[in-house]
């Protein structure tokens, strides 16, 4: 039972062929770190055809307790269904904080859901801290050159949380939490789920590679990634990857995209090249053991996830670089 | 059949970026501006459906301080038939509440058909504005977008949106839709000669918006600061030749390289 001065949270869990995202864990921990500010019962809320199966992973890793909402209508995503729903869960239990992925799924329903609960929204959060008794959300702004402080100036407050930032919840020994199941009926109106599909195809050979270089907008032209190849070259065990960017004009393949809608990578050494380092980037590489940054810009937000910073325009460092490295095995 | 598009000027990505004295934001002054990458994706993708149909009208608004009108003109050199600017030259941070509230108060007194945002403006990233101003009309809203086809008989639209991990959901919504459009999922045009000549003589409206200052804006921007470094970032110093050497040096004690 909560506690007459305790406050809610509820955690929106995501879910996608019958599998629990692995944001929800990190949700849960920035519940968690909320919680520790302001004293709140946890609760995770997934939304589904049959979710309560789902819910039971949740509630045996994290101990927090889970509303199941099985919903006939929900085969597939659909925002209209996920307003409503979360909007008539809250009528009935008001909560302070609604905690959601910053996912394109996440996004797409977290604003009207803002909207129609008259709550406030702040998308991406990266990181929170209290500031006189309320709780600041820490965001990138500026391509990663700079942290927006915000605060909500009323309750409930709506978040995404960016992925890759928080230590997933997973405590030792908890015990599961209960689970409450629920089953509503809800026909959208203005929208209808026609179906999902895979577009594009990823292969492993980013995600297993020792050694990733890879290209951003810096690059210039589609000519110049001939250099980056050519570095690669030099590494064993190395595959060339790239920013989105370079994706969409056609560049590099999508099996090449480094970041939050590609791969997840975590090699050994990640050569940044021409790569500003916003945040989609970084949740994909954020984890590599050591990471060499090139760019000309020395305010490049890369920079600051960097173990190594070059400040040159990769177009005239890389052939140096390739030179030098020749003359060194070539005696 | 009519359509909107929703724009913003942001700050080009090799700026830097200077905390100004009241600690909440940044200078102003030498900062050069651009259209928002998102939004050219999303103006194109309203330009290709007009280019099919030219009994479509097509309208672009922006929401924003004097320099609002640049990207306005700059749209319109790309072959938007009008633009609309409301005005509004708050000092630092705008919420997105109170943008999107701009902007539904402008659709609610303004019919269209199908609305256009990007699906998030480069320089905030909140991904906010398009279904914010979406529920405030109780309009449909997908995010995302990266395709999309109106309907025979214009009463609805087939949309695809990208999720993560490569995967395309597919939607229909009913119109009046807003569509929140995916970057790079189209080439945009370059502004033609006869247009720019045309957009440098066409009036944009400019509506004074009192709702600045008025709507609640939920969120209140405390502060800004400079990133902490999360790692070492050991700068190198010297010439190219210089640097190229210090990280072989480096990569060699590493063993990365032999």
């Amino acid at each position: 039972m909560r506690k007459p001065d305790q406050k809610l949270i509820f955690i929106i869990a995501e879910h996608h062929e019958n599998k629990v995202k692995s944001v929800v864990f990190e949700l849960a921990a920035c519940a968690d770190k909320i919680k520790k500010i302001c004293p709140a019962e946890i609760k995770v809320i997934i939304l589904g055809r049959e979710p309560e199966k789902l819910s039971f992973e949740i509630t045996h890793t994290t101990g927090l307790d889970a509303v199941a909402i099985e919903i006939n209508e929900l085969a597939l995503y659909n925002a209209e269904i996920y307003k409503t729903v979360i909007n008539n869960l809250a009528e009935e239990f008001p909560p302070s904080f609604i905690i959601i992925g910053h996912t394109p799924c996440g996004l797409d329903f977290a604003s009207g859901l803002a909207v129609r609960m008259k709550a406030a929204c702040i998308t991406g959060v990266e990181g929170l801290s209290e500031a006189g008794g309320k709780i600041c959300f820490r965001r990138q702004m500026f391509y990663g050159k700079i942290n927006a402080h915000i605060t909500a100036d009323s309750e409930p407050v709506i978040i995404t949380v960016q992925p890759g930032i928080f230590e997933p919840y997973k405590p030792d020994n908890a015990s599961p939490g209960r689970v409450e199941t629920r089953r509503v009926e809800c026909a959208p109106k203005f929208t209808l789920a026609k179906g999902i599909r895979r577009c594009k195809f990823q292969d492993s050979s980013i995600s297993e590679a020792k050694v990733i270089v890879s290209a951003g907008n810096g690059i210039g032209a589609k000519e110049n990634l001939d250099l980056i190849y050519r570095l690669a070259d030099i590494f064993p065990g190395s595959a060339v990857g790239g920013s989105r960017i370079l994706i969409d004009r056609g560049w590099l393949e999508y099996r090449q995209q480094v970041g939050l809608t590609g791969a997840q990578a975590a090699p050994e050494l990640y050569m940044a090249c021409g790569i500003s380092g916003a945040s989609q980037h970084l949740a994909g590489m954020r984890g590599s053991g050591f990471i060499v940054s090139i760019n000309k810009d020395p305010g490049a937000a890369i920079f600051n996830e960097s173990d190594v910073c070059v400040v040159e325009d990769l177009n005239k460092f890389i052939p140096v670089f390739i030179e030098e490295y020749g003359k060194k095995t070539d005696p | 059949m009519k359509l909107l598009v929703c724009v913003k000027q942001v700050p080009e990505s090799d700026s830097s970026f200077i905390i100004d004295d009241s600690q909440k934001w940044i200078y102003k002054e030498p900062l050069s501006y651009k259209m928002n990458r998102f939004d050219e994706s999303a103006l194109e993708e309203a330009l290709s459906i007009r280019d099919s149909n030219k009994s479509v009208g097509l309208d672009v608004l922006s929401v924003g301080p004097e320099n609002s009108k640049d990207i306005i003109r700059r749209a319109l050199g790309m072959g938007a038939d009008a633009g609309i600017h409301i005005f509004c030259d708050a000092d630092g941070y705008i919420s997105p509440f109170v943008t999107a509230a701009c902007i539904a108060s402008y659709i609610k007194e303004n019919i269209y058909d199908l609305i256009f945002t990007g699906a998030m403006s480069e320089d905030y990233m909140q991904g906010q504005v398009g279904p914010l101003a979406a529920e405030m009309t109780g309009m449909p809203c997908v995010s995302f977008v990266v395709k999309q086809e109106i309907s025979p008989d214009q009463k609805s639209i087939y949309v695809e949106r990208e999720m993560d991990g490569g995967l395309i959901e597919s939607f229909e919504l009913t119109l009046p839709a807003l569509l929140t459009i995916q970057g790079g999922i189209n080439k945009p045009r370059y502004p033609s000669l006869s247009n720019v000549l045309r957009a440098n003589r066409a009036e944009i409206r400019t509506i004074n918006s009192d709702l600045i200052g008025k709507t609640d804006p939920k969120q209140i921007n405390s502060r800004i600061t400079i990133p902490e470094k999360r790692r070492d970032g050991y700068v190198l110093s010297g010439s190219v030749q210089e640097k190229a050497a210090k990280l072989i040096r480096i990569l060699s004690q590493k063993a990365f390289i032999t």
